[in-house]
């Protein structure tokens, strides 16, 4: 049981099971309508892929402010390149930008010894930029022939009613989950951002791992964009816009610590999963959207205050 | 012409398109278009005041927000700039609005009107369902027109008695979809959804049909009423997705505040009222004539690439 209280997770799996038993009672009849678990799914897929790369920037004690730019510019760069090539190679290529992104903002970080902050608020800007000057403010989706894709399909499409998205992103953290905990990686991305210098001098390259979680992180934006498309075509030049700060409030209320070195991906899923059923109950019950920013904010301020908490207490004892 | 459609609006299109024309029949007159790319009213009051630095000798601008643009307005006016409102004005009775030479733009009150009596004009004629309740989709909560088009919508429904609410759906497509998936779920008696913006309308589409809300132009189901002459909107119309959607005479907005600037600069002329360009609605009857309109002044290249169908 203490071993159980000790997870950085803990507090958001007890939040999300109160807001499930809340919702059952509460309204039932909206809570297990299909609908429902349709929409609350596609958009925890969406917005959990995102969350999961800036899981691994959060962890080595860095953060990615431009992670909704390029899930924007990864998905404009698919769709365009769609009109002149085949899907799966469409894909092959976005994904190929978004490492280079990735890359390139690492190579800026770690090369010029700067904030992170600093440089993903460029590229934030540089890639929202970008959009609009590509595109002159229309973006077209792909078209029908593309959607029907197989590889669209496996992307987009669904497996047993349940849309492909929602699986991959549950493949996908079940996959990152293994790697954080089961390989020597996950070793050193915990190690690197709990205490780089220790890190660093028990031979760990720190900034090699801190390369490959801006690089994740990139790629997992581009690959929650390509997610969006494939099912809901209909675009537009603000795809993505204010993602960057949802996806960090899903990583820190899924308990993974801004300071790096502790979290976990389920964590950060169960975020994704809490912030987006909570929206959904609330425009249900007939609360103003906008309500919603307020209480992401104030979410955010207990989860950090709980968790603070949480851990004197724990390090006390 | 400091303006909030930018490069992340096609409608900035026909502004640009305007001004072009302005500056090839009045080569002696340097235009400059000014244009935040996100919705934000502090971003536009940035550049506003940036253009008024420059000491400029007249400025177009939206009345975005009357309250937050008046010391700003009224300073500039005072300095000698003067200003013509175009696209968005000031809502309040003429003696406390931005003293401003003259509005050019559509009536954003009279859009949501007039596309409601349209409503209701086909409805008593039979073709398409009678409303029980209209969700305004809204893209922006800041924007003073898309609330008038709201209040438009309201009072043509009032006649009927039919509620409309207003929803914030924000400007990203995906929170935008989950946003009115949630809210239509649990109403279940709305039957008509009005895009208060033109981006949204493909979403609101794509929503009702993956719910089996039937949105297709028939007598029964849900109705999709749209905004502007943008690509989507009249394609919409052609494929009977989108009841109808109106014009505001975008091109004129940005032509005629250049023109009464220059006039009053040369001859301290200035027009005695509003300048009101829409709306005009856009229908099936006059569909084809208005992807015509458009394609020429666009080009059929950029008409294709707006489609977001």
């Amino acid at each position: 049981m203490h071993r159980f209280l000790r997870r950085p997770d803990v507090g958001i799996l007890i939040g999300c099971i109160c807001i499930f038993i809340l919702f059952s009672l509460w309204n039932p009849g909206q809570w297990f309508n299909w609908y429902t678990f349709i929409s609350i799914s596609r958009y925890t897929a969406i917005l959990g892929l995102l969350a999961i790369g800036q899981t691994f920037v959060i962890l080595v004690r860095e953060i990615d402010l431009s992670v909704g730019s390029v899930y924007g510019a990864v998905g404009v760069a698919f769709i365009g390149l769609e009109q002149q090539l085949s899907v799966p190679l469409s894909f092959l290529l976005a994904m190929i930008f978004a490492i280079m992104v990735g890359l390139l903002n690492a190579t800026i970080v770690i090369g010029g010894r700067l904030p992170s902050m600093i440089v993903t608020l460029g590229g934030l800007f540089f890639y929202r930029g970008l959009i609009y000057v590509s595109t002159h403010g229309a973006v077209r989706g792909p078209p029908q022939a593309a959607r029907q894709d197989w590889f669209a399909q496996l992307i987009g499409g669904h497996w047993f009613r349940v849309e492909n998205g929602f699986l991959w992103m549950l493949l996908l953290a079940g996959i990152c989950g293994a790697i954080l905990y089961q390989t020597p990686f996950g070793n050193h991305l915990f190690a690197s951002g709990g205490d780089p210098a220790s890190a660093e001098s028990q031979g760990i390259p720190v900034n090699r791992v801190r390369t490959w979680a801006f690089i994740l992180c990139s790629v997992f934006a581009g690959l929650s964009a390509v997610v969006t498309l494939t099912k809901d075509p209909q675009t537009n030049v603000s795809l993505g816009t204010g993602f960057e700060l949802e996806s960090i409030a899903a990583v820190v209320i899924g308990g993974t610590l801004l300071a790096g070195g502790r979290g976990t991906v389920l964590g950060t899923v169960l975020g994704s999963f809490f912030f987006t059923a909570v929206r959904s109950e609330m425009i249900a019950f007939g609360a103003p959207p906008s309500w919603y920013t307020s209480f992401v904010g104030i979410a955010l301020l207990l989860v950090v205050t709980v968790n603070t908490l949480l851990s004197k207490r724990l390090r006390s004892n | 012409m400091v303006s909030h459609i930018g490069s992340n609006d096609p409608n900035m299109n026909w502004l640009t398109t305007s001004l072009k024309t302005f500056d090839e029949r009045y080569p002696g007159v340097k235009t400059e278009y000014l244009s935040t790319n996100e919705y934000s009213l502090q971003n536009f009051i940035t550049i506003l005041n940036q253009a008024i630095a420059t000491h400029p000798d007249g400025i177009a601008v939206p009345i975005l927000n009357s309250e937050a643009l008046q010391p700003i307005l009224d300073k500039a006016i005072q300095d000698g700039i003067p200003v013509v409102a175009f696209n968005i004005s000031d809502p309040r009775p003429a003696d406390q609005r931005i003293h401003y030479l003259t509005y050019v733009g559509g009536d954003e009150h009279l859009t949501g009107l007039k596309l409601g009596e349209y409503v209701i004009e086909q409805v008593n004629a039979g073709k398409i369902p009678k409303p029980t309740r209209v969700l305004c989709a809204n893209h922006d909560a800041t924007h003073q027109g898309l609330k008038a088009r709201f209040a438009g919508m309201q009072e043509a429904m009032k006649k009927i008695d039919v509620p409309v609410e207003d929803l914030i759906i924000g400007a990203d497509p995906a929170g935008a979809r989950s946003i009115m998936q949630s809210y239509l779920s649990t109403h279940k008696d709305v039957n008509y959804i009005f895009c208060l913006g033109t981006l949204s309308v493909p979403w609101a589409y794509s929503v009702a049909d993956e719910m089996g809300l039937h949105p297709k132009l028939s007598d029964k189901g849900l109705t999709i009423v749209g905004v502007d002459d943008s690509p989507n909107s009249l394609e919409g119309i052609k494929d009977g997705k989108v009841l109808a959607s109106h014009s505001q005479g975008f091109w004129l907005q940005g032509y005629l505040p250049m023109e009464f600037l220059y006039f009053y600069k040369k001859m301290g002329m200035a027009p005695l009222d509003d300048i009101i360009t829409g709306p005009i609605v856009i229908n099936q009857s006059n569909i084809d004539l208005w992807i015509k309109i458009v394609k020429g002044i666009i080009g059929e290249e950029a008409y294709k690439k707006q489609i977001t169908w």
